[in-house]
């Protein structure tokens, strides 16, 4: 017996393992985080120094595969059942981006343990922990988008959220940070509860944990013309949802975003507001691209409703969002909201996926192709953003917008770039965050949710007053604050992420390119109809589709 | 040199001079400015000559643009934005007076440093050269998504222009201008994504077009614009699309109901920008008008034409009483503004040769009298350190020269027969009167325009009793040791006042310019008018 298991089990080849480099890169980077602290005793400047040779040395691993062209999908089959891995460009993408951002809050601890303030105490005495929970959390959200199988994506997301958590409480002696934590973990527990429920409810069904399997099982019984169990699959597909929309601080999942964020360190909050929404929307795409795929022949009954629910989530997420952000005097608040705002926007995109309407399954390719421009722009806004935050918070003390008073007269070049970062935030050409909603709003457009980007202008009007709130604060009050000592690093880093803004907004060509090269990849097995993994069997792995157990699915009661 | 380069020069060249002031020292900021200014003046007068020999009117409709650079900017699958940028009868005035007001608000600028907050030199005229190359690049546009970005581009300096160096309620003013504008925009936003997608349908294509010529003139396209039965989330799309673009438009104009921005915002900006404000940023709402809600949408425009003369003629008489009721000067000028846009939006909604033309007149006009106007209360304002007409009076005995310099600038605002406000006024009360006899539905048009004439006497009424509180009576004794213009104020008013007595002695020679134009586009869009009409 115990030899036919072990030649039933499958071993990777080492081919199949190199294709994971940049994961075990990130594995291999907490082991050394943990040893180095036994044997340097702690020391912090090591443990930062780790975190960014990992970070590069796994960005350049997945900087590699993305470049060398890695096929559209190459799944890790063990007994084809269907892949628990996949490592694609879209996956190396995300984790490039997630690299990319780990280096930008690496450089905010090592800056921002200068400064004398209680949290930088912190930061000094528990380095190493806190690389690890951080690394372990971009570890998460890396395989977030490297799956299609249920109960990876479930470990994915934990695996992403419990270290959160963890970061999240590191101002210990905090009672906000601590609060925050508990709210974070609470919501946490009960949206995966749910998003498991919903997982199962999945594969109690279909008898699989592969999504691919059962977007091709739900083709089936439509084209054998099953008509009932809609109620038994929105309710399903949504409960799965819930989990992915608590990722990305979706409305009536977002309660936990504005406290995490205020009593998160600003290095975490900086993290949080932008790996964590990436994350969930590039799993949500993954989720997409494999569940619509066969039934975007048909028009599944029970999609409407899912996108209908997404539409009117997106459209509350980002109304609220906006109207919240009103009343905030913290800054780290203020953009937590605009956060949420921001999320609700691209969430609009997500409801076009959804879609069966013809219009939808038309619109998919640019809505992909939105998402990943927004997530680009996005994370530059959110860096430069939470970076002058920061580096007015280490010189002042404060994270209050009076804080920020006269800051062009304090700091003339941090004033400027912020001034332009959150101008894109409002959406104003000629800036990366217009380009970003504008492919957004094209997208929705042409899926036929005309009111949804009328809500979505209607927002951008909203937003408008409260980004101008702060750079009022910044350029036309002034009372006399002392002058901001901003490391020239940190303004370094501000500054590109501000040209980075302008030129996405007046190239429009490069993002639009890589944003369509990766909805490309995504979108090809999506238009594959029927068996969605055989148009891509190219992939050293790839699984025959399963079509007997497609047959034989049992009709839903 | 090629006209088309000229055209990118001027355009572009206020922003090569912002990088200028941003790397030279604070002292040399309006220098640079002045200079960058004025050459881009000279660049934009030699652009002339086709427009002077007639021979930038060839042709119908956008066939023969000036000065056209047209490239790719972003050309993937389903997407195509050109940088498509030319001159025509329309655009071409406009940029002309644009090139100039912009110099003359630098050359009022000059005295920076003894205003109020007179911080941040090289902030101030960084932003007015941007806020200069975002106003050309929107009337050169024909694309319609970079006529969109470079409409947005003027939105910010303005924000801060006004935020940073106005008077007491700056951030109110410029937080309540830029909210307006936005939500003019944002509606503009709507109508740009409409029409694209309806563009792609009608031509059959996979890509739309955001070509303003193209939507204007392409037989599929205006069929699909222009048909009652296309609809959108129930309304008639045409119509919806109009209404959309109009409140953009009409926000910028300002037309009443949301006229409120523009008195405060007026009356809190610096004197160029004021300047600015009037003699072109109301332009473009104007101008927009005419390029993008008249040639694309005729249907829509010719069934809501009552609708748009109403708001006219509202405008216009609305504007004069707010005149007659104001005591602050600025803010005199200011809803002066209001009325005179009045004319323009009363001639175009009648849609007659004569009544496009009065208000292309009247645009170029208000553009020269209206800056003029505000400089002659910013000379005053500068001595005098309050804008109270009641507390004035007996100035042109202590400052001739500018007493009469400022009676010629007022005068011409009031449209005196023989200056510029005149001719733009009586053309458009003539297109009106008439507009019932090219379309026979407008029964409503001689009504209008006698309602509208009595804008004129109110405008009088106003003006003249304003010059009396201010100009004559006795001499006060607060007023006596006040300096006459100097002559830097003398050279920023003479070209204006030279330009108020020229249109208005020989306004063939501006009529010229845009004409043909006019001419083209009316006979583009008769098919459509009239079918609308029924007839």
């Amino acid at each position: 017996m115990p030899q036919s298991m072990l030649a039933s089990m499958w071993m990777p080849s080492a081919e199949e393992l190199s294709q994971l480099a940049p994961l075990f890169a990130l594995v291999a980077t907490i082991v050394a985080l943990l040893l180095a602290a036994m044997f340097t005793n702690r020391n912090r400047n090591v443990a930062a120094s780790i975190v960014t040779l990992g970070a590069i040395g796994t960005g350049l691993l997945a900087w590699k595969r993305l470049q060398s062209g890695a096929p559209s999908w190459a799944g890790f089959d063990p007994n084809g059942m269907g892949p628990m891995l996949i490592s694609d460009t879209f996956s190396q993408f995300f984790i490039v981006l997630a690299c990319v951002f780990m280096l930008v809050v690496t450089a905010m601890w090592w800056l921002g343990q200068k400064s004398d303030l209680p949290d930088s105490e912190v930061h000094r005495m528990d380095a190493t922990e806190f690389f690890v929970l951080f690394v372990g959390s971009a570890f998460g959200m890396s395989l977030m988008v490297s799956t299609t199988n249920l109960l990876m994506i479930i470990l994915a997301v934990e695996m992403a959220s419990l270290p959160s958590y963890g970061i999240t409480a590191f101002r210990k002696k905090n009672r906000v940070a601590a609060e925050a934590s508990m709210k974070y973990v609470l919501f946490g527990a009960i949206t995966s509860a749910i998003m498991i429920y919903g997982a199962s409810l999945l594969y109690g069904y279909y008898q699989t944990l592969d999504l691919a399997t059962i977007g091709m099982k739900i083709a089936a019984d439509m084209q054998a013309g099953a008509t009932t169990g809609t109620l038994f699959l929105s309710v399903a597909v949504f409960a799965f949802m819930v989990g992915i929309a608590f990722k990305v601080s979706a409305v009536p999942f977002h309660f936990w975003c504005p406290d995490v964020f205020q009593g998160a360190s600003i290095e975490v909050t900086t993290w949080l507001s932008v790996a964590s929404k990436a994350a969930g929307l590039g799993l949500m795409l993954r989720v997409l691209s494999v569940i619509i795929c066969a039934p975007s022949a048909f028009p599944v009954e029970a999609f409407k409703y899912v996108s209908l629910a997404i539409a009117i989530m997106a459209a509350l997420t980002c109304t609220v969002g906006n109207l919240a952000a009103y009343r905030q005097m913290n800054l780290k608040r203020l953009l937590a909201y605009s956060s949420i705002a921001h999320a609700g926007y691209m969430l609009m995109a997500v409801a076009i996926l959804w879609s069966p309407t013809d219009a939808g399954i038309g619109a998919a390719h640019p809505a992909f192709s939105a998402i990943v421009s927004y997530i680009i722009v996005y994370l530059l806004m959110n860096a430069g953003a939470f970076f002058v935050v920061a580096m007015v918070y280490w010189s002042t003390g404060s994270e209050s917008i009076t804080a920020m008073n006269g800051l062009i007269r304090r700091s003339p070049m941090l004033a400027v770039c912020m001034a332009i970062i959150l101008f894109s935030l409002v959406g104003m050409p000629p800036l990366g965050g217009f380009m970003a909603k504008f492919y957004l709003l094209m997208a929705v457009w042409k899926g036929g949710l005309y009111w949804l980007v009328v809500i979505a202008v209607l927002n951008t009007l909203i937003s408008l007053y409260y980004y101008a709130r702060i750079v009022r604060a910044m350029i036309l009050t002034d009372d006399g604050l002392p002058e901001i000592s901003a490391p020239m690093s940190g303004q370094l880093i501000v500054a590109m992420c501000t040209i980075g803004i302008i030129l996405t907004g007046v190239l429009l060509g490069p993002m639009k390119e890589i944003a369509n090269n990766n909805a490309s990849n995504l979108y090809a097995v999506v238009k594959s109809d029927v068996a969605p993994r055989t148009a891509s069997a190219a992939g050293p792995s790839a699984a025959t589709p399963n079509t007997e157990n497609a047959d034989t699915a049992p009709t839903i009661p | 040199m090629d006209a088309s380069l000229v055209l990118n020069l001027v355009i572009f060249g206020p922003l090569l001079g912002m990088v200028l002031v941003l790397i030279a020292p604070a002292e040399m900021a309006k220098r640079i400015t002045w200079l960058t200014s004025f050459v881009v003046f000279l660049l934009s007068l030699t652009l002339f000559p086709t427009f002077l020999d007639g021979s930038a009117f060839d042709g119908g409709y956008g066939e023969n643009m000036q000065a056209v650079t047209q490239m790719d900017w972003i050309n993937v699958v389903g997407l195509k934005i050109q940088y498509h940028i030319g001159l025509d009868g329309l655009s071409f005035a406009l940029i002309i007076l644009t090139t100039l007001v912009m110099w003359l608000a630098a050359w009022t600028s000059w005295n920076f440093n003894t205003w109020k907050v007179n911080k941040g030199a090289k902030g101030y005229f960084a932003l007015f050269l941007l806020l200069e190359t975002g106003i050309l690049g929107t009337f050169a546009s024909i694309d319609f998504f970079l006529f969109y970005i470079f409409w947005e581009l003027m939105l910010l300096p303005m924000y801060f222009l006004i935020g940073v160096w106005g008077g007491a309620k700056k951030e109110y003013a410029a937080i309540k201008f830029f909210i307006y504008t936005l939500a003019g925009s944002v509606l503009m936003l709507v109508a740009l994504l409409a029409m694209y997608y309806s563009s792609a349908d009608a031509m059959n294509t996979s890509t739309g077009t955001f070509d303003l010529i193209t939507y204007a003139t392409n037989k599929a396209i205006q069929q699909n614009f222009n048909d009652p039965n296309h609809m959108f989330l129930g309304w008639n799309f045409g119509k919806v699309m109009f209404i959309f673009l109009f409140i953009g438009f009409m926000i910028k104009v300002p037309l009443f109901p949301f006229h409120t921005w523009l008195p405060l915002a007026h009356v809190e900006a610096p004197t160029p920008i004021s300047m600015i404000l009037a003699g072109v940023l109301l332009k473009l709402g104007a101008y927009g008008f005419l390029r993008v809600c008249y040639p694309i949408f005729p249907a829509a425009a010719t069934e809501l034409a009552f609708l748009v003369a109403t708001l006219g003629v509202v405008n216009i008489i609305y504007g004069a009483f707010c005149c007659l009721a104001q005591t602050d000067f600025k803010r005199l000028v200011a809803y002066s503004s209001i009325s005179h846009m009045g004319y323009v939006v009363l001639g175009i909604a009648v849609m007659t040769t004569t009544g496009f033309q009065g208000a292309m007149f009247q645009i170029l006009a208000h553009g020269i009298s209206s800056p003029m106007c505000f400089f002659l209360v910013g000379v005053i304002y500068d001595r005098a350190h309050h804008r109270e007409i009641n507390r004035f009076g007996g100035l042109w005995l202590q400052m001739p020269k500018y007493g009469s310099l400022a009676t010629l600038g007022f005068f011409a605002s009031l449209g005196l027969p023989g200056l510029c406000g005149f001719i733009g006024e009586a053309w458009v009360l003539l297109g009106t009167f008439n507009a019932n006899k090219v379309h026979e539905s407008m029964t409503w048009a001689p009504g209008m325009a006698v309602v509208a004439a009595f804008g004129v006497v109110l405008t009088a009424a106003y003006i003249l009793w304003m010059i009396q509180r201010v100009y004559l009576g006795t001499e006060r004794k607060e007023y006596a040791g006040f300096p006459d213009v100097t002559a830097r104020e003398a050279a920023i008013l003479v070209p204006f006042a030279v330009l108020a007595i020229f249109m208005g002695v020989m306004p063939g020679y501006t009529f010229q310019l845009m004409n043909g134009t006019i001419d083209q586009v009316l006979t583009l869009i008769k098919p459509m008018t009239a079918m609308a009409f029924g007839g």
